[in-house]
């Protein structure tokens, strides 16, 4: 197994690469984002709010316009100074308006538009207040004569200062407006920008993840291939192992204790032998049996050598009875489909799945039947083992039993199947597939 | 009676049934003998002043305890011969009148507009102002039942304008009636403009076509002539287009301050400043303006303390689409407009309001808003879905929580029939202790509506004769005070729109059958209290006892 660099560190970096340009592109925009706060306030609000008392100003010279007119046009039996509340309304007005223009007038404002704006005023309101003084001592005609030479005059020349001065601040608000839209096309560039490097950083970062995943899983392949060749290995070992140990107890020590027997039986039958004696050897020889018998069980628990002798039906005819027996729990048996010999190697390893299966309900079901089905499919056999009991939990391939099935299906290229079946009981299903019966030793 | 009436009235039968209201309006005007139609001289060339009439009054010219009725007419332009003049019926104390316009030489040819009632001689017999396109005309009560004209004696003469409302006070507390005349735009109809909807069609033109023209201030000199103080008193202002004006002391310093309605222009809030002239605190006081700023189109005009909180506040009938303005004053001496708060402002959205009063209708001691409506323009319906020529009037009853709700389809009498109404007064007619109101309708009839207690309120009615102060005690305020609260009413000339109601003053006492306490301020600066006064009608002559009416 290769070894490969962890990626956090590279993970990280681009973390840090990303965050710092979200950091460095925030400030950025907050950057651009006040220079438009203050070109809105240092301008375009204050040039608005300028405009506004600029047109309630005009509106104001307007109103004396109309109010010197109306002095003039001689439709009221008053004199002049019956206008004298009028334009005095309109003069509080228009200084109050005055004031506060004066407070926001623009930055680009001269103080020579500033003065000249005042004075007239100023010179304005003189002329009026000697029009109502004329008029006061009964020279209205020279009252009208002075509207109609100064303050009219007077009043035009202040609309028309006011009217420029409107039109500059407006001028001066396209300008501004010029500017925000530069402001704004820069800032939306950046954004595509941001966007565009984002979106790189984000496909790196997902091609390596993909590419160092695939070595992950490729690598995991492998060992898990690695995993199962050696639990085969292991299970052909001790099969091995198993049939030579089960081989010399068979051959070997039985043979002796069948000799040691036959032995005894005849020095038994000795005339010599006294009774007691006589009664001894029984008891030996009876020993001795026993023994052989447990050798032979353990031989052929060991490796049933009723599979090399008589096949895998016959071993399974032998071992359910015993099994029953040993157990209390009734096997049912059925075979379906045409018999044939098997491989040796598929016959151990089938034999071995039954029994582990069969030492699992006696382990873990609380199953009183069992059922052990054999099929004969042309391209398979199929081996199933099914109790009524409590059946697999979440989780039935853990345990060491049902891994030695796993891999031992795996030696004969096998399907082991794991699930509850009708009854809610354990399935254990094996398909050996025939091809795999003449392949595996 | 007229079919036209008698099917009107019994039309109005099945609604008069209110349930749910203490009150019940009854439309009696054909049953009383009122057969009035306004002419208004329209024969298509659509001259601005035919929108405008006509106004109303109730009065009692014979003094015999009974108010009368007078209904200002227009006439015929020259060249046009339907010859029309304006009405005085005189009550016949049983429910119907009698026209008694010719016997009391009142029968005279004028384009009238409006009317201000007020004894300016101070002789006990009240006098009359009736406002004209052209020449105002004052009518002076002989006492014997007769109305001498005395316009060019008094010194009124002489002086052509489209006057509107006028109003009786007494500015310079002198103890005789001065008179203030709105005047609405210089117009005549040799200077006509002509405006258009479609471009082809001649119609009516808005105000803003027209310069405006400044109100008349008369001083009374005390021996039956009058002194323009026009523009001594600060009260000319040529820009003004005025239709209402209401009088009210809005710094309540015992000094008469008048509220002008204008229509396209600022209202005007003129402060007595005590020396004879006038101040304009309108900007100031917050009322020149919508609370958006804008100039509305002011028409009819009153005020009254309608929350009896002691102050007078101010209802303004505006154009459609532009709201009734409800003013309250706040302590700093400025008004915010609680229309919309006190549910009046939604209400009068679609209407054209003209005359407007705060009066008790119920009784219970809330002044209630009854406000006309009916548009300038026949082809309204053509430009604005919304709005209708003729339209119902509003009759807003004072829930006493500082909102209003619109009970006019509910008042019975077929008040709510939409109408094209200009003028309204009020006045208790049939002495039944509730107030009753007149209406007045732009090239209709008037109406007369019978006022009717259905829950037992009881009131408390009280008629002011000044001896000191001014012979109708116009200006004087008087405090009622129940255990409920307090009541202040003011006896006022002018007020709604070219309509006078009646002097006398009514106070709704509930369930309760007297008032602890009553409390006159006279013009003249003298003061009258009085203790346990009882439900009933009553007479004050200034520094005397109460008598029973």
């Amino acid at each position: 197994m290769s070894t490969y660099r962890s990626p956090t560190f590279r993970l990280l970096a681009g973390l840090s690469v990303t965050l710092t340009a979200v950091a460095l592109y925030s400030g950025y925009t907050i950057a651009q984002l006040r220079g438009l706060e203050r070109l809105q306030t240092g301008i375009v609000d204050r040039n608005r709010a300028d405009s506004l008392l600029l047109l309630r100003i005009q509106n104001d010279l307007n109103s004396l316009g109309l109010t010197m007119r109306d002095m003039l046009d001689g439709s009221e039996p008053y004199r002049i100074t019956a206008w004298r509340g009028q334009t005095r309304r309109i003069r509080t007005d228009l200084e109050d308006g005055l004031a506060r223009e004066a407070a926001v007038s623009p930055l680009g404002r001269t103080s020579e538009q500033r003065t000249y704006l005042t004075d007239s005023m100023r010179q304005f309101w003189d002329a009026l207040d000697r029009v109502f003084a004329l008029s006061q001592n009964g020279q209205e005609a020279e009252a009208c004569n002075l509207i109609r030479l100064s303050l009219q005059a007077r009043q035009q020349a202040l609309s028309t200062t006011v009217s420029r001065l409107l039109v500059q601040n407006n001028e001066s608000e396209q300008q501004a407006a010029a500017r925000i839209r530069q402001v704004y096309a820069g800032v939306t560039n950046n954004v595509y920008l941001f966007l565009a490097a984002m979106l790189v950083l984000i496909l790196l970062t997902s091609v390596y993840l993909v590419h160092y995943n695939r070595r992950i899983f490729d690598e995991v392949a492998v060992l898990s291939a690695r995993r199962s060749e050696l639990a085969q290995q292991l299970i052909s070992l001790q099969e091995n192992s198993f049939a030579s140990i089960s081989r010399d107890l068979h051959d070997d020590f039985g043979q002796i204790l069948t000799a040691v027997g036959a032995m005894l039986q005849r020095a038994g039958r000795h005339p010599s032998a006294s009774d007691t004696l006589r009664t001894d050897l029984r008891e030996v020889q009876e020993i001795v049996q026993a023994t052989l018998d447990k050798v032979r069980m353990l031989s052929h628990a060991l490796h049933p050598v009723v599979l090399d002798e008589i096949g895998f039906e016959g071993a399974l005819e032998q071992y359910l009875p015993v099994f029953e027996r040993q157990t209390g729990i009734e096997v049912r048996y059925r075979k379906t489909g045409e018999a044939r010999e098997l491989d040796h190697a598929v016959s151990i390893h089938l034999y071995r799945v039954l029994q582990e299966a069969l030492n699992n309900i006696v382990r873990h079901s609380h199953a009183r039947v069992a059922e052990v089905r054999i099929h004969y499919l042309p391209e398979a056999v199929v081996l199933e083992v099914e109790d009524q009991g409590i059946g697999f939990s979440n989780d039935p391939a853990s345990g060491m039993g049902l891994v030695s099935m796993r891999e031992r299906a795996s030696l004969v290229s096998g399907r082991l199947e794991l699930e509850n079946g009708a009854s809610g009981g354990a399935r254990v299903r094996l398909t050996v597939p025939v091809a795999a019966q003449d392949v595996h030793a | 009676m007229t079919r036209r009436t008698l099917l009107a009235g019994a039309a109005a039968w099945p609604l008069s049934a209110a349930p749910g209201l203490p009150f019940q309006l009854s439309d009696v005007t054909a049953s009383a003998g009122i057969q009035f139609r306004h002419n208004s001289g329209a024969y298509g060339a659509k001259y601005l002043p035919e929108t405008l009439g006509p106004g109303c009054a109730f009065f009692d010219y014979d003094c015999d305890g009974w108010l009368d009725i007078l209904l200002v007419n227009g006439t015929s332009w020259p060249g046009h011969t339907d010859r029309s003049t304006m009405r005085l019926y005189r009550n016949n104390r049983n429910g119907t009148f009698t026209d008694v316009t010719a016997g009391a030489g009142l029968a005279v040819e004028m384009y009238g507009m409006g009317v201000a009632i007020g004894d300016y001689n101070n002789d006990g017999f009240p006098d009359l102002l009736v406002t004209a396109v052209g020449q105002n005309r004052l009518f002076r009560n002989n006492g014997r039942g007769r109305f001498l004209d005395v316009t060019e004696k008094a010194g009124l003469g002489g002086r052509s304008a489209f006057s509107t409302s006028a109003l009786w006070f007494d500015f310079d507390r002198d103890g005789f009636l001065d008179l203030l005349v709105c005047n609405y735009v210089k117009w005549s109809a040799a200077h006509d403009v002509f405006c258009s909807v479609d471009g082809k069609r001649k119609s009516y033109c808005t105000p803003e076509a027209y310069h405006g023209e400044t109100c008349w201030l008369f001083r009374n000199r005390g021996d039956g002539t009058f002194e323009d103080v026009t523009a001594k008193s600060g009260i000319f202002d040529s820009t003004s287009k005025s239709l209402g004006v209401a009088l009210l002391d809005y710094d309540r310093d015992g000094w008469p301050d008048l509220l002008i309605a204008n229509d396209t222009q600022p209202n005007k809030l003129y402060r007595n400043l005590r020396n004879g002239t006038f101040e304009d605190v309108a900007v100031r006081a917050a009322v020149a303006f919508s609370e958006d700023g804008r100039a509305r189109a002011g028409m009819g005009v009153d005020a009254a303390d309608f929350d009896n909180s002691g102050i007078e506040g101010i209802a303004v009938t505006n154009f459609d689409n532009e709201m009734m303005a409800l003013y309250r004053l706040g302590r700093d001496g400025t008004y915010s407009d609680a229309a919309t708060a006190a549910g009046i402002g939604p209400a009068s959205r679609s209407s054209l309001g003209f005359g407007c009063a705060f009066l008790d209708l119920d009784l219970d001691g809330r002044l209630d808003l009854v406000a006309v409506n009916g548009h300038i323009d026949e082809t309204v319906r053509h430009i604005r879905g919304n709005v209708g020529y003729a339209q119902s009037p509003h009759l807003f009853l004072n829930a006493g929580n500082g909102t209003f709700r619109d009970v006019a389809a509910e008042a019975g009498g077929g008040f709510a029939t939409p109408k094209v109404a200009r003028g309204l007064a009020f006045g208790d007619y049939d002495r039944d202790g509730s107030p009753d109101l007149l209406l007045t309708t732009n090239q209709g009839p008037a109406f007369l509506y019978r006022n009717r207690q259905l829950s037992g309120n009881r009131g408390l009615r009280l008629h002011l004769t000044g001896t000191k102060s001014n012979r109708d005690a116009i200006g004087a305020l008087a405090r009622v005070f129940t255990p409920d609260g307090a009541q202040s009413r003011r006896v006022k000339s002018g007020s709604s729109y070219l309509s006078q109601s009646e002097l006398t003053l009514t106070f709704g006492l509930g369930k309760r059958d007297s008032a602890s306490r009553l409390v006159i301020e006279w013009p003249s600066g003298a003061t009258q209290e009085f203790s346990h006064v009882k439900a009933g009608a009553y007479h004050c002559i200034e520094g005397r006892a109460l008598t029973a009416e």
